[in-house]
């Protein structure tokens, strides 16, 4: 069974992580001189980071059976097939 | 060899003194909710038909009073000829009951509540209340969504499938309450939807008797469990459509207003996105539970079990990706819409899988023509037809005349009503005895059987003509167009079997109500099946089992070579079959 | 049916392994993979919308970044008070976690309370759901060419809708805590041996932290 004291992930170090993370964002969308696609792929980039973090660590999907980790992640496909296709409408 | 009875680990779980409160409306036993679902939705099918007969009057005799039409408000009819307003409710709201609050319920919140729990071994679902929750939701969707037929305006007029900007604009479409009352009755039924999904999706991945490996799962328990995926990822995003429309509608959004920088086309997209899983989701069930009916029928197992099951699964996994196929002629980007041609020509292969699954099962097997399997024959016959007209408008070239057409009315009633609806007759009549401890009137049934049977293709096939004549969808008065005047006699021939056609459906009521309490009492395994089920008493009571089975081989095991009679329960162990290793100390 | 001997953190596997989370564990995980469905929905009509059309107010002249970043600083901070409520109970420290609970309704509810503030005085500048209220402030912005008149329209339509369904699923997490707070946390119902309702509640909190990561770049800093 369990031991008194569980080993748990560096949440604390996690969180800086993300604080600095968030800081990063704000700080690309306004101060540094790029252009606005380089822009939105880089906080794309940033967020989606960000996001893997909280889902692996604190969601603690990093520690669970590979079959759940599908399952949190099988509506992703769905959602990118859905925005290219409705996407598409604009580009022709 | 081994004898069943000395073996059926049946009985009470516990003493079940609850209230009436408790027991049958509040309930949260998942078989008890299941009935319930199954009068709500019996209810939803009777409105969609009266519906249609109204509809079918108005084709068939074009502007004359329709008989009884004297009791219809002015807003409805003149001197009981229905208004070309009241029309297009009519279509409106006989797709929106039947879908939305009859044949989807009648095979999920029915059958996924019934049977999955009884099917897999386990006492209840994983999440009771929330299922008693879901039912209620489902319960308050249907009451909004009737309310709308009384509000001033009556109820939306933009078709079931809602589209934008009509559905969004209440200076286009006349009605403004009755359109947002059917906003808020989907969103509803989609939290109904989800709730129960969860349940079912839990109760399967975790709550299986030991030995219940998934390869020993019934057809019907894999077809309602990737129903059941389907549901909880496709309900959301018509939610979230329906909100935003409700939004265009009440606080001046823009989402599909076109003026403002909208899409109307996102409508079309956001409401297929989820309509072809729906559209699935009505039908896999269906294919499930025949599957069960027509093994039982044929005394044998099932051919290529697995290959069944890797069909449902490829079914659902492409459900996905055909959607635009609904919109070939919306204006969309061509290109995408020739993705979507390929991928929907390539999902009729797992269908015809199974069609030819069910005739390896059918052939040379010991058949029993019991009400069930007529109707599950019934079924695959009809899923064919309705199948091959999909092929054709599967082709985007093809479905450019036919789009809009009584050809796609043809398509979507075989597959619907050839489909999903005898495939309930069947259900309903072979889980009838668990449910409620008697059988229906076997010669009864196969009399509906056939007059439905008749009338329902005098009534649907001859609509692939129509179409391919050219004649359009939700037209309110045929005669205004010469070209439709050849095929008017036809529209007046196919109104008057749809009159026989409902009139038959009182044989199918009728039944079912005596039954409830006159039916001859039903023996604990009146079809000689192997499923779980099948070992409880009838009516299965609170609880289910006091101690889970353990199962020891599939479901399909007719004419087994060790067995003494021609069916294998899937709880009965033969000597020499081991103990599952889960049963060992497992939790109740 | 008695669970006493029971690892109810752990329970034995029925027929197979599965995916080795218990009911109320696998019920919410599939319960957030609709979720994602729904704000897909959301989202992916504001993607898809925005895409569609031509300028958009650029970031920071319509919302507040400052204060919406502290914001999401803050939901951020209260995601980690929420893993630290879960590792509290887990070592079985009752202390710990009803401490690190309280902090993360607090969190939360200081979220709310600051978006609901930052919607008040939108709506005083004159941005509603509809675009830009006539007459007002933004109105003023518009007709001078500092925002774009065309877009308006539809970005107060997708801003209201993402935000606000999102403001519902915190107020909704909230709301929830603060009912486990009282009828499990603070009697001491949570042990070391069973604490599912913190983890399940905690896979709630942070998938709405999750969204919010997302929505926070798309919708104001983009």
């Amino acid at each position: 069974m369990e031991t008194a004291h569980r080993k748990h992930p560096p949440y604390l170090w996690i969180w800086l992580y993300l604080a600095l993370l968030t800081v990063a964002e704000v700080v690309l969308a306004f101060e540094l001189p790029l252009s606005q696609n380089m822009k939105l792929i880089l906080l794309l980039v940033l967020a989606v980071w960000k996001a893997a973090l909280v889902a692996m660590f604190f969601m603690h999907l990093k520690f669970e059976r590979w079959n759940l980790r599908v399952l949190a992640l099988v509506p992703l496909p769905l959602a990118a097939i859905f925005i290219l296709a409705a996407l598409s409408e604009k580009i022709w | 060899m081994t004898s069943h009875a000395a073996t059926a680990p049946a009985g009470h779980a516990h003493h079940d003194d609850r209230s009436f409160i408790a027991k049958y409306v509040f309930s949260t036993d998942h078989k008890i909710i299941g009935i319930q679902f199954l009068f709500l939705s019996l209810f939803f099918l009777l409105v969609g038909g009266v519906l249609a007969m109204q509809m079918r009057w108005q084709l068939g005799f074009p502007n004359q009073p329709m008989p009884g039409g004297g009791i219809l408000p002015e807003t409805w009819a003149t001197d009981g000829v229905l208004l070309p307003e009241y029309y297009i409710q009519l279509v409106t709201m006989h797709g929106t009951f039947m879908v939305f609050f009859a044949i989807m319920p009648l095979l999920v919140g029915v059958y996924a509540n019934f049977l999955i729990p009884l099917k897999i071994g386990t006492h209840d679902m994983a999440f009771p209340r929330i299922n008693m929750a879901s039912f209620w939701a489902a319960f308050l969707a249907g009451a909004v969504m009737l309310s709308s037929m009384f509000v001033p305006e009556g109820p939306s007029r933009a078709g079931w499938t809602m589209y934008a900007p009509l559905s969004a604009r209440s200076d286009l479409s006349g009605v403004l309450l009755g359109q947002q009352l059917w906003c808020v009755a989907i969103i509803l039924l989609g939290l109904s939807s989800i709730l129960g999904s969860l349940n079912y999706i839990t109760t399967v991945i975790n709550n299986r008797a030991p030995g219940m490996t998934w390869f020993r799962l019934p057809l019907s328990v894999w077809s309602l469990f990737i129903t059941a995926i389907l549901g909880l990822l496709a309900l959301p995003v018509l939610s979230g459509a329906g909100i935003m429309l409700l939004f265009d509608q009440t606080i001046g959004t823009h989402f599909f207003d076109t003026t403002a920088g909208g899409q109307a086309l996102l409508w079309q997209h956001l409401f297929w996105f989820f309509g072809h899983p729906e559209v699935y989701i009505l039908i896999l069930p269906a294919m499930g539970m025949v599957s069960d009916i027509v093994a039982n029928g044929s005394r044998k197992p099932i051919f290529g079990y697995h290959s069944m099951v890797f069909a449902i699964v490829g079914i659902g996994f492409l459900s996905w990706i055909v959607w635009g196929h609904h919109m070939f002629m919306s204006g969309m980007n061509p290109t995408l819409g020739s993705t979507f041609m390929v991928t929907t020509m390539i999902i009729a292969v797992p269908s015809a899988i199974k069609v030819f699954n069910w005739l390896g099962t059918m052939w040379e097997g010991n058949l029993h023509f019991h009400v069930p399997m007529l109707n599950a024959v019934g079924f695959v016959a009809m899923f064919v037809i309705g199948g091959l007209s999909g092929v054709f408008m599967a082709a985007t070239p093809v479905d450019m005349p036919i789009h809009d057409t009584y050809f796609i009315v043809a398509h979507i009633h075989y597959v619907l009503f050839g489909g999903s609806l005898f495939a309930l007759f069947g259900a309903i009549t072979y889980w009838y005895p668990k449910m409620f401890g008697r059988m229906m009137n076997e010669r009864w049934g196969k009399v509906h059987f056939w007059l439905t049977m008749l009338f329902f293709n005098l009534v649907f096939f001859p609509m692939h003509n129509l179409g391919m004549g050219g004649h359009m969808r939700r037209i309110y008065d045929p005669t205004v167009y010469d070209f439709l005047d050849p095929m008017q006699g036809l529209n007046r021939f196919i109104s008057l079997a749809a009159f026989a056609l409902f009139a038959v459906q009182a044989i199918f009521a009728v039944n079912f109500v005596w039954s409830l309490f006159r039916g001859r009492k039903a023996a604990a395994n009146p079809w000689r099946d192997n499923g779980l089920e099948w070992s409880l008493p009838n009516p299965a009571p609170h609880g289910n089992w006091e101690r889970v089975p353990t199962v020891y081989r599939g479901p399909y095991e007719f004419s087994h070579p060790q067995a003494s009679e021609d069916f294998l329960p899937q709880h009965v162990p033969l000597p020499g079959d081991q103990e599952p290793a889960s049963a060992k100390g497992a939790a109740q | 049916m008695t669970h006493a001997t029971i690892d109810m953190m752990h329970p034995p596997a029925p027929a197979e392994p599965g995916v080795q989370a218990y009911n109320l564990k696998l019920g919410m995980w599939v319960f957030l993979a609709s979720e994602v469905m729904f704000f897909t929905g959301l989202i992916g009509s504001y993607v898809v919308l925005r895409f569609g059309v031509g300028e958009w107010a650029r970031p920071g002249t319509v919302l507040n970044i400052p204060i919406t970043a502290l914001n999401t600083f803050l939901l951020i901070c209260s995601s980690v008070s929420m893993v630290k409520a879960y590792a509290a109970i887990a070592d079985g420290d009752q202390k710990g976690l009803r401490l690190w609970f309280l902090l993360t309704i607090l969190g939360g509810a200081a979220f709310v309370g600051v978006q609901v503030y930052e919607y008040l005085h939108l709506v005083h500048s004159g941005f509603v759901p509809s675009g830009v209220r006539d007459g007002s402030e933004l109105a003023e912005r518009v007709a001078s060419g500092a925002l774009p008149a065309a877009t308006m329209g539809l970005y107060g339509s997708t801003f209201y809708t993402m935000t606000g369904f999102h403001g519902f699923h915190v107020s909704c997490g909230v709301v929830s805590m603060i009912y486990l707070y009282i009828r499990k946390v603070l009697p001491g119902k949570y042990t070391r041996q069973d604490y599912r309702g913190v983890e399940v509640v905690g896979l709630y909190w942070h998938f709405v932290d999750l969204v919010w990561i997302i929505l926070f770049t798309i919708v104001y800093l983009i």
